[in-house]
């Protein structure tokens, strides 16, 4: 029925199969916007947050989203600067799931400000000094940027780029796309990094809180390290589930084996760092304010175990295999490495954003927990259904994959 | 560390000794400052009706309070236990953690006296000044406030109305301080160099056992500049370097030993 | 055709370009802010010249002289009044709350009878016909401890031939039937908080609830040398602040302010009174600190230190609480020790066949009331003495919905004590004689009546409105009504007090701990903040009220942990407390400053009637308590009751 759509060569499901499939996301997508629609009309109430946890759910989803989506600005940044020419296979995809997690990002931040209405409060009355406007600022600079870097790609759906005129548009935006990657690259960098530092800078918050390098806590290069030792590997996550799903070959295990060793290189770099920044912040910072790194732990929910399992078996455990070639060239292998690695780094964004704050500073004050309730969950669960929309529709309509005709 | 130094700053020194934690600070405090009572349903909002109810005044991290009381333990056994009552404004840090984060300067120490304002219009909600604060004390409006039938009608002038999704907290009854200068100004006198007493807060104000002592901290005239030099006053988390301006004090070293942490000895960052 | 279209476009894009130009754009997204803080259903404030007007609030059971702060005319805020000696400038948590509760939707907003609402006129039919009907079987419960509203009360009982006037239990009737029925003292006692060195609180719970707590919050404050020891079976906000907490189980406080008389006799302490001698004996030998510390636990040296510490001080006083036996026993210590306790003489009346305080407070309502024509004045007999109150036809006179109203069968709106003439003579524990007057700050929101002007218009006694009442009592008080209106106190100084006797005979029996079956100890203690037996919390109060008495909709009970382990429970368990003819529901808490064997419950929860902010919340622990009579004091009490524990 659509095939004319279709990219040049390549065969889709039915129609009919098509439609199933998008409703049942849909389904999923409109379960959320009812908990977004109850967040806007009622108000944030509606959520498991509390004066304790102003950060929950919302603000680790985002933050885990804008790391793994930082596959998009990395691979840019090796593709068009480095000139890496294997990876273009690979690099349309980058792009779509940069945009989805940026985009998400950006709808959940909507709903997690209280005053929706007043958002680009941001740049009408920046606080030069907050990590957080420096996010702001980049956050929709580079989601702009990837809207541009994405037009291309939705040009040259087959019948448009029919058109002489978006067919040029198309190439020329292609050409000057390393102009954007690098802008990309540099956005990206910094509020990855923000991100970081808007948790290294609590003074307050002994938890989180970092020495750094000017203005900068180390906290700013973590983040920003272990988003690109994780990024990659997310889009090799997702083309592989997209083959599973789709039973076609998609891009070559070549390049996938290559996203491993890249974000395998930069996770090895992390980890070296994150470890000795855990020493130090155990053994200098800690006992400097007069507390212990035991003290930093309560029960099961906040347990050491959540450390262990990002630094250990999230951290070094997919490192060394995403680093060692024997490992990293078995598809099973890489992939487990994959899922730990992008594992670990979502439990990083999380330990940052809720037991930072579940540390009771004051002595006398009591540990709290927190649980999402269902309307985060739901709402959040919107922004993965509308990624899975974009991804299918962009499978089905766009040429994502250059190789999808060779390899199949 | 860098702290705002103010030629006036406005602080407390609390007798935690004198506190018997009967709560009068904090309902003064919510009088004055337009602080809604907790109502679990909100008639004028049939969308309420499909999802659950607001929260009640026990649901503690959800309510509003400005001004909170601890109650603090020596973490003995009968018969050695003892407790203590801690009341919590906005410390109104020098240093404050809350506003160099604020994306939007809805929060800025920049006036002579050293108050931590908050701009209602201009907070976005983002609540990163609440994940900031280590004494919790800024409040989230999580829903519209509303007060019961009728009780709206004697709302205090002194505060405007805030509505959900901003971030809210003490501001040592800001309007109160205006409100003084303006009479000094008119009765010839100083505003910058108001006498003891000419501003005071609604909590100190309402306190029967007077153990908020409330003044200017640089002022020799004023009590809390000796108070907050005596040896029994400690101020909250000193390690953390906020430099608060609000002092506690009291003669049992158990209490004020749980002004800050000391597992692990450490003279501060 | 293509011109128009270029045209157009050219046209759109200078359009667009020019309003850039223009502070249109910038000026509505700056307005942004605005809007967005100024919702329509958000309230706006009124403003208007700021007055404070000084006036009494009787939210609490002692009354609190407060200012009352109005902007345009509304009352907004409640303040202290720094001139009367009751206040200080500070207030209670519940005073602080009144002008919310003015406005408040449980208002009653006009008389009902049966549910129906009536007109006042009708009202007063009603009444009258029933009074007519009822003979001297008339009687009044009184929820105000210290106005002259008590006066016209009854004034009206006196004219229809009954003596039937009730007030709710409180300790200043305990302390009367020690005083003056079983000691055949003169005036009110008083203690002076401010002037003692030592004080020792024994049950008296005076920096959170009993007499009159703000101005002792002020004395202690005032008081920078004097070292305050509490003793009660559980850590309370006043034994927070007090030096020493010394625990002893309430039904144990007589025997243990005579294990303290022991000593200072030992001391070689007197008094001078008929009955001394055998005073001496009967303490010597049957309340020796080993026996003392057999019957209630308290170790004997604990005793020995205290008395020497009262022994030692210059001006020292003992405050009770809870049994008419602790009463006099305590008296009796304070004969001994000659110091801070005062006897505060009555002040005149004004209505000529008014009863005195001391009369009003001789029926005890705990052992039952029965009439055929009841009065219930701003009490909630209801709620906590649902047992006691029997009456063939109810005319519950209040401002607020309660149970008593509820359940009334003529309810007549009183209105709130910022609406009306009040006042407020000493009340129980000032170590002055005090008068301080209310009038009114605001008008009526609701159509409400003067409840004493209403009973003056129910018989001849001589007056036509509550605020000539007044007047004639400040006549008789002596006090320059101006002056009272201007928010100051008339003040006369308590004096020495002088007793008969030491009632040896009856003290001796009655100062024997005795207690109920259960298995556990009940302490029942009261915060203002959660209210009290006749005033539920107010709007503003229950975010004051800690997890340790209220988790969500349910009561918290707390227990030491040694409690805790004996009854197999933790923090968060659910249990049922049954005691009395009631049962409760409530979730533990762990807390250490609560004596072994004892589970401590918060009073003034558990309305069925009220605000959403009472009402539903938590259980009515005056359910589970139990009466028991004090056969040799003829009185009755709730010291000594227990109840049972189970998990559920």
């Amino acid at each position: 029925m659509d095939s004319k759509l279709f990219p040049e060569g390549v065969q889709r499901c039915g129609f009919g199969q098509f439609l199933i499939w998008t409703a049942v996301i849909l389904g999923f997508f409109t379960w959320g916007l009812y908990s977004a629609v109850l967040v806007l009309y009622n108000g944030i109430g509606t959520t498991g947050l509390d004066n304790y946890f102003g950060f929950g759910a919302w603000i680790t989803f985002d933050l885990a989203v804008i790391a793994l989506g930082a596959g998009a600005f990395f691979t840019g940044l090796l593709k068009y600067i480095l000139k890496i020419k294997q990876l273009e296979k690979i690099i349309n995809l980058t792009v779509v799931v940069g945009f989805i997690c940026y985009s998400g990002a950006m709808l959940v931040l909507t709903l997690d400000i209280g005053q929706p209405g007043r958002a680009w409060f941001g740049y009408w009355h920046p606080n030069v000094h907050s990590m957080l406007t420096e996010v702001i600022f980049c956050i929709t600079c580079y989601c702009t940027v990837l809207i541009i870097e994405f037009i291309p790609l939705v040009l040259e759906q087959k019948q448009w780029n029919k058109i002489p005129f978006i067919h040029a548009l198309a190439h020329n935006m292609h050409i000057n796309m390393a102009l954007f990657a690098g802008l990309g690259a540099f956005l990206s960098t910094f509020h990855q990094g923000s991100l970081g530092g808007m948790y290294g800078v609590l003074i307050g918050r002994p938890f989180a809180f970092r020495e750094g390098f000017f203005i900068w806590p180390w906290t700013f290069f973590l983040f920003i390290l272990s988003a690109v030792g994780s990024g990659p590997v997310f889009t090799v996550l997702v083309c592989g589930f997209m083959e599973k799903l789709t039973g076609k070959k998609l891009v070559d295990f070549k390049t996938k084996a290559l996203m491993g060793k890249i974000a395998g290189t930069m996770l090895c770099v992390y980890m070296f760092f994150k470890i000795l920044d855990t020493w130090a912040w155990a053994n200098g910072y800690l006992p400097s304010v007069g507390l212990t790194f035991d003290q930093m732990f309560y029960g099961v929910i906040y347990g050491k175990w959540l450390l262990w399992t990002e630094i250990v078996l999230c951290g070094v455990v997919p490192a060394i295999m995403l680093i060692t070639p024997a490992i990293r060239n078995r598809p099973a292998l890489l992939y487990t490495a994959a899922l730990l690695d992008c594992f670990g780094v979502c439990v990083n964004r999380y330990i940052f954003t809720v037991q930072t704050i579940a540390f009771p500073v004051m002595p006398f004050d009591a540990w709290q927990t927190y649980a999402p309730n269902w309307v985060e969950y739901a709402s959040s669960i919107m922004i993965v259904a509308y990624g899975f929309l974009v991804l299918t529709l962009v499978y089905r309509y766009l040429p994502l994959f250059p190789q999808e005709r060779e390899l199949n | 560390m860098h702290v705002k130094e103010f030629k006036i700053k406005w602080g407390m020194v609390i007798d935690i000794d004198k506190c018997t934690g009967c709560g009068a600070c904090m309902v003064g405090c919510q009088v004055e400052n337009n602080i809604a009572p907790m109502t679990k349903s909100d008639p004028y909002n049939y969308a309420q009706a499909l999802t659950k109810d607001r929260d009640d005044a026990s649901n503690k991290l959800r309510t509003l309070t400005w001004m909170n009381v601890y109650e603090l333990s020596n973490g003995k056994a009968f018969p050695e236990h003892e407790t203590a009552y801690l009341p919590r404004p906005c410390m109104q840090c020098g240093n404050p953690a809350c506003v160099p984060v604020c994306p939007v300067v809805a929060t800025d120490k920049n006036e002579e006296g050293g108050i931590v304002s908050q701009i209602y219009p201009r907070c976005i909600g983002c609540r990163y000044c609440m994940a900031a604060c280590p004494y919790h004390a800024r409040y989230f409006n999580w829903w519209d406030p509303l007060w019961p039938e009728g009780m709206d009608k004697g709302l205090s002038p002194a505060a405007s109305v805030r509505p959900r999704g901003v971030v809210e907290k003490c501001n040592f009854c800001h309007s109160r301080y205006m409100e003084a200068k303006n009479q000094a100004r008119m009765d010839g006198e100083d505003p910058m160099n108001l006498s003891e007493g000419a501003y005071t807060t609604a909590c100190q104000e309402i306190c029967p056992t007077g153990a908020i002592h409330f003044g200017d901290l640089n002022n020799p005239e004023h009590a809390v500049h000796e108070l907050h030099k005596s040896p029994n006053a400690f101020r909250l988390l000193e390690k953390l370097g906020l430099s608060p301006q609000v002092y506690y004090m009291s003669e049992r070293e158990w209490v004020r030993k749980q002004g800050d942490n000391y597992n692990a000895g450490g003279s501060g960052h | 055709m293509s011109v128009a279209r270029r045209a157009f476009i050219q046209m759109s894009v200078g359009a667009t370009v020019g309003i850039l130009f223009t502070p249109t754009v910038w000026v509505a997204l700056d307005d942004v802010s605005i809007w967005t803080q100024n919702w329509p259903w958000i309230p706006r404030l009124k403003y208007g010249e700021v007055k404070s007007v000084p006036t009494v609030s009787k939210m609490c059971d002692s009354g609190c002289a407060v200012k009352v702060r109005t902007c345009a005319g509304e009352a907004f805020a409640v303040a202290g009044n720094e001139d009367n000696p009751l206040s200080g400038g500070g207030v209670c948590p519940l005073c602080a709350n009144s002008a919310q509760v003015k406005n408040s939707p449980n208002r009653i907003k006009t008389p009902m009878l049966n549910g129906e609402e009536i007109s006042w006129d009708k009202a007063k039919e009603v009444v009258a016909e029933k009074l007519d009907a009822a003979g001297s079987s008339v009687a009044v419960i009184s929820g105000d401890q210290n106005g002259t509203v008590n006066e016209v009360f009854s004034a009206l009982l006196a004219d229809k031939g009954s003596d039937a006037f009730y007030m709710m239990p409180c300790d200043m009737q305990a302390a009367d039937k020690a005083w003056t029925g079983l000691m055949g003292g003169y005036g009110q006692i008083g203690y002076d908080l401010e002037g003692a060195d030592v004080v020792l609180l024994a049950g008296a719970d005076a920096l959170e609830s009993w007499g009159p707590t703000v101005a002792n919050l002020k004395a202690f404050a005032a008081n920078g040398s004097g070292k305050f020891l509490f003793a009660g079976p559980m850590q309370t906000k006043t034994a927070a602040v007090a030096d020493k907490w010394v625990p002893v189980p309430a039904e144990g406080m007589a025997a243990f302010t005579l294990g303290v008389a022991y000593y200072v006799l030992q001391a070689g302490m007197t008094v001078d009174v008929a009955d001394f001698a055998p005073f001496r004996a009967m303490v010597m030998n049957d309340y020796s600190p080993a026996k003392v510390e057999a019957a209630t636990g308290v170790k004997a040296d604990r005793m020995a230190a205290i008395a020497k510490q009262l022994l030692a001080a210059s001006n020292p006083v003992v405050v009770p609480g809870g049994s008419v036996a602790a009463h006099g026993a305590a008296f009796a210590l304070n004969l001994l020790l000659g110091g801070a306790m005062k006897a505060v003489p009555e002040f005149g009346k004004a209505v000529s066949t008014a009863m005195s305080r001391s009369e009003m407070l001789n029926k005890d309502i705990l052992e039952g009331v029965n009439a055929d024509l009841l009065f219930v004045y701003e009490a909630n007999p209801a709620y906590a003495l649902p047992e006691q109150v029997k009456a063939g036809f109810t005319v519950a006179f209040d401002s607020v919905n309660t149970e008593t109203t509820a359940s009334a069968d003529l309810v007549l709106p009183t209105l709130h004590g910022f609406e009306r003439f009040d006042d407020l003579a000493s009340p129980y524990g000032v170590a002055d004689a005090t008068y301080s007057l209310g009038v009114p700050v605001s008008k009526p929101s609701v159509n409400a009546a003067c409840a004493a002007t209403f009973v003056l218009g129910l018989a001849d006694l001589g007056f036509e409105t509550f605020e000539e009442v007044l007047e004639a009592k400040a006549e008789a008080v002596g006090a320059d009504m101006d002056a009272l209106a201007e928010g100051g106190a008339y003040v006369a100084p308590g004096e020495t007090p002088v007793a008969a006797g030491l009632a040896a005979n009856v003290l001796g029996k009655a100062a024997v701990p005795v207690k109920g079956s259960g298995a556990l100890g009940l302490v029942p203690y009261t915060l203002l903040n959660v209210g009290t037996a006749n005033r539920a919390t107010t709007p503003n109060a229950p975010c004051t009220i800690s997890n340790n008495q209220l988790l969500g909709d349910k009561m918290v009970v707390m227990m030491n942990s040694a409690t805790a382990k004996q009854l197999g429970v933790g923090v968060g368990s659910k249990v049922k407390l049954s005691g009395g003819n009631g049962e409760c529901e409530a979730l533990v808490q762990v807390f250490e400053g609560v004596l072994t064997g004892a589970v401590a419950a918060p009073l003034g929860m558990g309305h069925t009637v009220g605000d959403e902010f009472s009402k539903g919340k938590g259980d009515n622990v005056y359910k589970i308590l139990t009466v028991s009579s004090e056969a040799a004091a003829g009185a009755s009490t709730w010291a000594g009751s227990t109840v049972n524990v189970a998990k559920i």
